[in-house]
């Protein structure tokens, strides 16, 4: 059976959004930083517990704020994928507030959060970063070393399902 | 001291009329001072000088000021002829549209009366072809030369953008992402011109064009390659209601919804061939 949903990746500019989804769709990574315009619709079909989901993805531009993106772009998500970069506090600092906004435009919708570039920080740095990370529930990834890129996904993917 | 008194009283005498006058004057003026410094006084003494004014130039202000202000305009132009041309470029633009299209529908009009006059069979296959078809016979020559043709249909989702069923004459690239990206590029649209409550119906290429018709919870593209005549439109547009209201209003599984089209509208492809 193939089910299809629509996942959207959110977080500021910069923090890997196309990276996650190259990596995870094309199994690629590219060092060139090319910042993403507008909206990128891409596709991958998961296979969770024998149900085919079939995700498409849309990688929506960054922005300073994710209320800033189109509300049109996110309406219709069925699950959200959150992505800050552990290296850039500009980018999480207001996270709380930023999911607390996704939760009123999407109700019930599941939201993955991903701090992603953990390669940045080596791994005394990173576990430091995450005992002193208040949100719970986050997975460390790293696009460019394909770290927890598809477990990221997997976990959204299951979590729609559910 | 005696001697001042009385020549005092000696100016007193001689110039008491001159004084009394000299009083009256300065009352005067003061008086009128008052009612040029004093708006609320002025005003309504100066407004029908003023009225008559602005009357006056409006009714002569082209033979008092026309040739000044054609002269300031024409070095205004000489001077600054690129803003004029941007100011001016969408008018002439709109225009050169709208004469374009009225020559076109000249030049329609003229095909058809030319058909009228000829007698060959060919033209009178044509016309009644048009006939039976209910299209004009201009149109019918532009269609023979580049024939519309269905491409592609796509049922997607309204805000999710997810396909909820295609049919494709020819092979197309994942048609997933085409329905996600056709959806961005609507909200893209709606959101970049601030038109919520209006929808994008068409993307034209030049030969090929995507229509989009708009339904409460999913929307319809068709994708046609040719010339688009308003009859092949009209027909597609048919199609997309009857479609619509037989098939998707009933609320179906996905894989039953793209089986159906995949009949409904081969036979419609079928039949228009």
């Amino acid at each position: 059976m193939l089910i299809s949903k629509k996942v959207i990746l959110l977080g500021k500019f910069g923090v890997g959004k196309t990276s996650l989804i190259k990596r995870f769709v094309f199994q690629k990574f590219s060092e060139e930083y090319q910042t993403t315009i507008g909206v990128k619709v891409d596709k991958k079909i998961l296979n969770i517990h024998g149900v085919e989901l079939n995700m498409l993805i849309w990688d929506i531009a960054g922005e300073t704020s994710s209320m800033r993106v189109p509300q049109s772009y996110k309406l219709g998500a069925h699950g959200v994928l959150y992505v800050f970069d552990v290296t850039r506090p500009s980018s999480y600092d207001n996270i709380q507030k930023e999911l607390q906004e996704i939760g009123k435009l999407l109700p019930g919708v599941p939201v993955q959060v991903v701090g992603n570039k953990i390669d940045l920080l080596g791994d005394v740095r990173l576990q430091k970063f995450r005992a002193s990370f208040f949100l719970e529930g986050v997975i460390y990834a790293s696009a460019k070393e394909d770290v927890q890129v598809e477990e990221a996904f997997e976990r959204l993917g299951k979590a729609i399902l559910q | 001291m005696a001697k001042d008194i009385l020549f005092y009283k000696l100016k007193q005498i001689l110039f008491d009329e001159e004084w009394s006058e000299s009083r009256k004057l300065a009352q005067k003026l003061e008086e009128v001072n008052n009612k040029i410094e004093n708006r609320k006084e002025l005003q309504p003494r100066v407004e029908p000088i003023l009225n008559d004014k602005v009357d006056f130039l409006q009714q002569n202000f082209s033979s008092l000021f026309g040739p000044q202000v054609t002269r300031t305009i024409k070095t205004q132009i000489k001077e600054s002829q690129d803003e004029v041309v941007e100011a001016l470029y969408p008018i002439i633009g709109k225009m050169i549209k709208k004469y374009i299209a009225r020559e076109l529908e000249l030049l329609s009009e003229k095909i058809d009366r030319q058909l009228d006059n000829a007698f060959s069979w060919e033209n009178l296959w044509r016309k009644i072809r048009a006939w039976f078809g209910g299209a004009a016979a201009s149109d019918m020559i532009i269609r023979d030369s580049v024939e519309p043709k269905l491409e592609q249909i796509l049922v997607i989702e309204q805000r999710s953008g997810l396909l909820i069923g295609s049919f494709s004459v020819t092979p197309s690239i994942d048609q997933d992402m085409t329905a996600g990206m056709i959806t961005a590029l609507k909200s893209f649209a709606s959101d970049a011109f601030y038109r919520e409550a209006e929808d994008l119906e068409m993307i034209e290429y030049e030969t090929f064009k995507l229509l989009i018709r708009n339904f409460q919870s999913f929307y319809i593209v068709a994708a046609v390659s040719g010339a688009l005549t308003q009859h092949f439109k009209n027909h597609i547009d048919d199609l997309i209601l009857d479609f619509a209201d037989k098939v998707l209003n009933k609320k179906q599984e996905s894989t039953a919804i793209e089986k159906e089209m995949k009949t409904y509208f081969k036979k419609s492809v079928d039949a228009n061939q």
